[in-house]
């Protein structure tokens, strides 16, 4: 959505007449504006007439609010073999349909869903096909028939619990069915942050026109799923294929919306018949699962051997009915066009109905008939892949090779090709340039089983094409989609997802892989906070010293502690083992005095250089990948900060940057963390997430800790390093109001390390893991502490009459390895594979 | 004719395996051709293991594992009588025309319809160059009994038996490429060719009798796994198994452990483990006929 301006607005508004005028439906297709007898359908004349009252302010206001959300909550969608996600592109107006017109709509959509779930039923059912069944051909060549789910009664009931199905308007004003969608439906998230953004641009517009609510859908669709369990409020997931999912932003949307844990494969665990949740409290059952992952991708054990998506064991878990699944892996063997000629007389032999919404044309090359029909059109028809999605030929566009080769692979390979009717799809006005143009859409309804029948959701999820000729429509570059306005007769309840329930106070168990990504994300973000000090500590004193003043010692000891952190690039090394520094890995705590001067600017390459795993921007990069794997818990200001952190642009392209610039930028980013910190400590629930997230960080700070009072309070620390040392554990103002004197070790270390009030001191930190264990739910039963309690209290106590005076370096080593284990302890104790986080292997090999 | 047979497989872990999930299919197949008179699986370290019979009829176990392991092995030990004689040239062979209308137009789904082992599989995806040189078999009009004995043997003539040089996720179309491989990857581009032209063709795992050099003995566990073709010659002919490594058709030498559409469907021991090391793997299997056995 692009801001309009208010001229724009101002004609956007002027009133029907001035919509009508100059916009001319194509030729030859429908138009939702202008209906078949040329004037304004009648739903459209009310959206118009609402729109008149509204001031042009209001509307470029509404749009200016729309790209904020839009923007804040980061509404994204990711392109096949795209790394990014891209804006979401949402039209300016809605597509409006009157009540009446809906109401078929809906009835022939319900039915489909039904007839889908009869036909699903007879197919795993597993006996002999009746009479009048389809081919075999055209469901067994699905890639989503699967048979390991043959013969498996579907725990819950049903195969199928969401249905969604695409439609369009042909030329004869009739809606056609142009796509199903059974095996795991996306979009309906999509159609919620639609009707979100579009109710900031209308707000009193949508009551005013009565416009039906979607959230008594998704409240509908939520008891059915609840409806599938075995048990009394029975524990719902939504399984997902995770962040490089091209809907994961959806899925995120929809578990937050429906308040369902977003889980991985890696999260579950099927054991003996049942599905259980990794969490930080044990393994706990799980009892239904939505499932957005492929049916294939399920189970390995089972199914694809190949996926890593999968719970192994989860088939022969519904087998066992200790999981139902929304929909049923198989669920997706329906949905071909292959079977679409079949279904107006599925639907009389399975239901008893004639069909209420006709599909295309259809005709499927596996039959003998319908393949010498379709030869015989090859020139009129298009020709799509009879089982997998995909772009359609149009027979009329290829040549007389192209034609004869399609028609050789239908011979051949009939059962592989449909052919289908053309239908040129309606259009809906859209705005471009100050104008509406009419331009083909697509709409993407949904129906849930519930348990009082199957209910349409009154609106849906449509895509209008960019360009006037396109003939189906898919998201991909130049697609905008839009919200659908189905107005009401009578005025319209307000109800929202908000269900009346009891009181809690806990947030249900925290899974482990996302205690794992919280806890790495709080590493993270401290290990790029601590870095940039670093640098911010680096560039300030080489402006205060000039070359050869006192100040080239700190100089020299930052750029060691910089480099030994593995902020700098490996091939920068060399020089570093030439002066006897051996390893210069990142846990090295001593750093020699003497780094000869690099030819690059180290403060600059620690902030910006990605390659170096050490660097801010890798630890930001890693930051944001722990994040975007969190999407279901962090509010979305947390995501925004997070994924908009970056160490800023270089002032120049200079190799080195001035001291002055690069102290600007640290200090730019020091903020930005400072504001995610403020963020977290005052906004988020002291759940146990939290408490992961925050021992990340507190983690992360004591090595740094130790790190950097090791390289600047050591034996012959200037005090020149012992100022810098200030200024980086944030003590300066503390220090001088305790000692008249100038920095001296002893007190430095004493606030570095030692003070449990110093908030960047390693007892504060060790003080505060503890706190944190010991709220954390245990395992034991016995009562003794678990081993990250047992260490952290070890820490805490021996920091606790540790002396200041007397630290020396293989101390500070020791508290350092201290904190090392208890690091890989809270992995073993709360991670999905403990500290290693290994992936499972393949076991494989021809046997 | 009775075998006996034992089919060892042992994975060995660089570091300690928390849990594993494996699948096995490694009980030889009871059928029309051949009666399993004992099958029974071992597993070590032990393992919760439950019996299943898949869609397509084999009956595999699944085993679940959660004692720490360096080691996994498997144990397979089967008693087959083979019925199975090789099939005489039929007289009526139906041109493959109309076997392929046959199998689009069927309607029965049940694990032995044709329909199954038409489509594009994982291991068998799609490649129409080895369609495109299958059909040489095929001319229109072939009787398909005929056109597929005729594709076997081409793939015997003209592909080299090269042990070691692919292994089991080798696709087809490289198999093709090369002309060379062994049993999975002839079998393999057989399917491919056979399906290309519309006709169902099914994968075939299990073993071949060995019979060791006049005068020597048989070497202890140096059989192994064999795969072949089954093709479906129309309802009357049903399903005739091929054998493209040896140019034979399928009679009393071949014990069948599993059929599917392909390798992904049959491998003997499949699953996941929890680990962080590499893994090597030794395979040992003995097939003995019984009088041979009494005879030692």
């Amino acid at each position: 959505m692009t801001a309009l301006t208010r001229a724009q607005a101002r004609e956007l508004i002027h009133g029907l007449s001035h919509w009508t005028q100059g916009y001319a439906p194509l030729p030859g297709a429908a138009d939702e504006l202008i209906g078949p007898d040329g004037t304004p359908r009648p739903a459209w004349a009310r959206l118009a007439r609402a729109l008149g009252p509204m001031s042009p302010g209001d509307l470029a206001r509404g749009f200016g609010s729309a790209e904020r959300h839009i923007r804040e909550v980061g509404i994204s969608y990711r392109v096949h073999g795209e790394a990014a996600d891209r804006a979401w592109p949402v039209a300016h107006l809605p597509i409006v349909i009157d009540a009446a017109e809906w109401k078929a709509i809906a009835a022939g959509v319900a039915q489909r869903a039904r007839l889908m779930e009869a036909l699903l039923a007879e197919i795993h059912a597993g006996g002999a096909a009746p009479d009048g069944a389809p081919p075999a051909a055209a469901i067994v060549g699905s890639p989503n028939y699967l048979r390991p789910l043959v013969g498996v009664a579907p725990p819950g009931g049903r195969h199928l619990s969401l249905y969604a199905v695409d439609i369009g308007r042909g030329p004869d004003g009739r809606w056609w069915v142009l796509n199903d969608r059974t095996q795991a439906p996306s979009g309906a998230g999509y159609a919620l942050e639609n009707r979100i953004v579009l109710s900031r641009v209308y707000p009193a517009l949508m009551e005013r026109l009565r416009v039906q609510r979607l959230a008594p859908f998704f409240a509908a669709f939520r008891d059915g799923l609840a409806a599938l369990g075995a048990r009394e409020d029975p524990r719902i997931g939504l399984l997902t294929p995770g962040p490089y999912s091209e809907t994961y932003f959806e899925q995120a949307t929809l578990a937050r919306y429906l308040g369902l844990p977003l889980v991985e494969g890696d999260d579950l665990v099927a054991r003996d018949g049942s599905v259980y949740v990794r969490t930080v409290s044990g393994l706990k059952r799980i009892d239904v699962l939505w499932r957005r992952v492929d049916g294939d991708y399920c189970d390995p054990l089972a199914l694809d051997a190949r996926s890593r998506l999968g719970v192994p064991g989860l088939v022969a878990a519904l087998r066992a009915g200790g999981v139902a699944m929304a929909n049923m892996p198989g669920a997706g063997a329906v949905e071909q066009p292959a079977l679409m000629g079949f279904m107006a007389l599925q639907c009389r032999r399975l239901l008893g109905e004639d069909p209420l919404l006709p599909n295309i044309a259809t005709w499927w090359c596996g039959e003998p008939v319908a393949r010498e029909e379709a030869l015989a059109r090859l020139e009129t028809l298009a020709f799509a892949d009879a089982f997998v999605p995909g772009p359609s030929t149009l027979g009329a566009e290829l040549d007389a090779q192209g034609r004869a080769a399609l028609a050789a692979r239908i011979r051949t390979r009939g059962v592989d090709v449909v052919g289908q009717e053309v239908v040129r799809l309606s259009t809906t006005p859209v705005w471009r340039d100050g104008t509406l143009e009419p331009r083909p859409f697509s709409l993407r309804v949904y129906a849930a089983a519930t348990p009082s029948g199957w209910q349409v959701m009154p609106g849906g999820f449509a895509r209008i094409a960019e360009r006037p000729d396109a003939r189906a429509v898919s998201m991909g570059e130049g697609t905008l989609s839009a919200d659908v306005w189905v107005l009401a007769d009578a005025p319209v309840a307000r109800v929202s997802l908000v269900p009346q329930e009891r009181i809690r106070r806990v947030s249900g168990h925290l899974p482990s892989r996302a205690a794992d990504n919280l806890f790495w994300l709080g590493r993270y973000l401290e290990r790029a906070e601590a870095t940039t000090r670093l640098v911010a500590a680096l560039a300030a004193a080489r402006l205060e010293g000039g070359e050869g003043g006192p100040g080239d010692e700190t100089v020299a000891r930052l750029e060691g502690l910089i480099r030994a952190l593995g902020a700098v690039p490996d091939d920068e090394e060399d020089a570093e083992s030439a002066d006897g520094e051996g390893g210069g890995g990142r846990e090295a705590a001593a750093v020699s005095l003497v780094a000869a001067l690099p030819a690059r600017d180290i403060a600059r390459t620690a902030l910006d250089d990605a390659a170096a795993p050490g660097s801010v921007a890798a630890a930001i990069a890693s930051a944001r990948r722990a994040a975007s794997h969190l999407r279901d818990r962090l509010a979305p200001q947390a995501w925004r900060l997070v994924s908009e952190l970056s160490p800023g642009a270089p002032a120049g392209e200079d190799e080195i940057a001035s001291p002055a610039d690069t102290l600007d930028r640290a200090q730019a980013l020091l903020e930005r963390f400072a504001a995610i910190a403020g963020l977290v400590h005052e906004n988020m629930t002291r759940s146990d997430g939290w408490r992961l997230l925050d021992m990340g960080r507190r983690i992360e700070r004591g090595l740094a800790a130790c790190r950097v009072t090791g390289a600047l309070a050591g034996a012959g620390a200037t005090s020149g390093d012992l100022d810098a040392l200030l200024d980086i554990v944030d003590c300066q103002i503390t220090y001088r109001t305790r000692y008249l004197f100038g920095p001296a070790p002893a007190p430095v270390r004493d606030l570095a390390l030692i003070d449990p009030n110093s908030p960047r001191s390693l007892a504060f930190q060790a003080e505060r893991i503890l706190e944190h264990v010991r709220a954390l739910p245990a395992l034991r039963e016995d009562g003794l502490p678990e081993p990250p309690e047992r260490l952290a209290a070890t820490l805490a106590r021996g920091l606790a009459i540790a002396d200041a005076a007397t630290i020396d370096a293989p101390a500070l080593a020791a508290f350092e390895a201290d904190l090392a284990d208890l690091a890989d302890a809270i992995g073993a104790r709360y991670f999905p594979h403990g500290a290693a986080a290994e992936r499972p292997e393949k076991l494989s090999g021809l046997a | 004719m009775i075998y006996r047979i034992r089919h060892v497989t042992t994975y060995s872990y660089e570091a300690t395996v928390a849990s594993a999930r494996c699948v096995l299919r490694l009980t030889p197949r009871d059928d029309a051709g051949q009666a399993r008179l004992f099958g029974d699986v071992r597993v070590t370290p032990d393992a919760r293991l439950r019996e299943e019979t898949c869609f397509f009829g084999a009956r595999l176990h699944h085993a679940e594992i959660d004692t720490p392991h360096r080691e996994l092995r498997i144990e397979a030990r089967a008693r087959v009588r083979i019925t199975r004689t090789p099939p005489a040239v039929p007289a009526e062979d139906p041109a493959f025309e109309d076997v392929r209308a046959a199998a689009a137009t069927g309607t029965s789904r049940a694990p032995d319809a044709p329909v199954h082992a038409l489509f594009p599989s994982q291991a068998v995806p799609a490649a129409p160059e080895i369609a495109a040189w299958a059909s040489a078999s095929l001319p229109e009009g072939t009787g398909v009994f005929a056109g597929t004995r005729d594709l076997m043997r081409r793939i015997h003539a003209e592909f080299a038996y090269a042990p070691g040089e692919t292994d089991v996720a080798t696709p087809a179309r490289e198999a093709f490429r090369a002309r060379r491989g062994v049993c999975q990857d002839f079998a393999h581009v057989m399917i491919a060719g056979l399906r290309g032209l519309g006709l169902p063709a099914r994968y075939v795992s299990g073993y071949l009798r060995t019979i060791p050099p006049e005068g020597r003995p048989r070497l202890v566990g140096a059989d192994a796994t064999h795969a072949w073709v089954e093709a479906w010659c129309g309802p009357d002919l049903g399903w005739i198994g091929f054998d493209p490594t040896n140019a034979a058709l399928v009679g009393p030498d071949h014990i069948v452990l599993a059929v599917g559409r392909d390798y992904a469907d049959v491998s003997p021991v499949d699953g996941v483990v929890i680990s962080s090391g590499g893994q090597s793997l030794a395979v040992s299997v003995d097939v003995v006929p019984e009088e041979e056995e009494r005879g030692a």
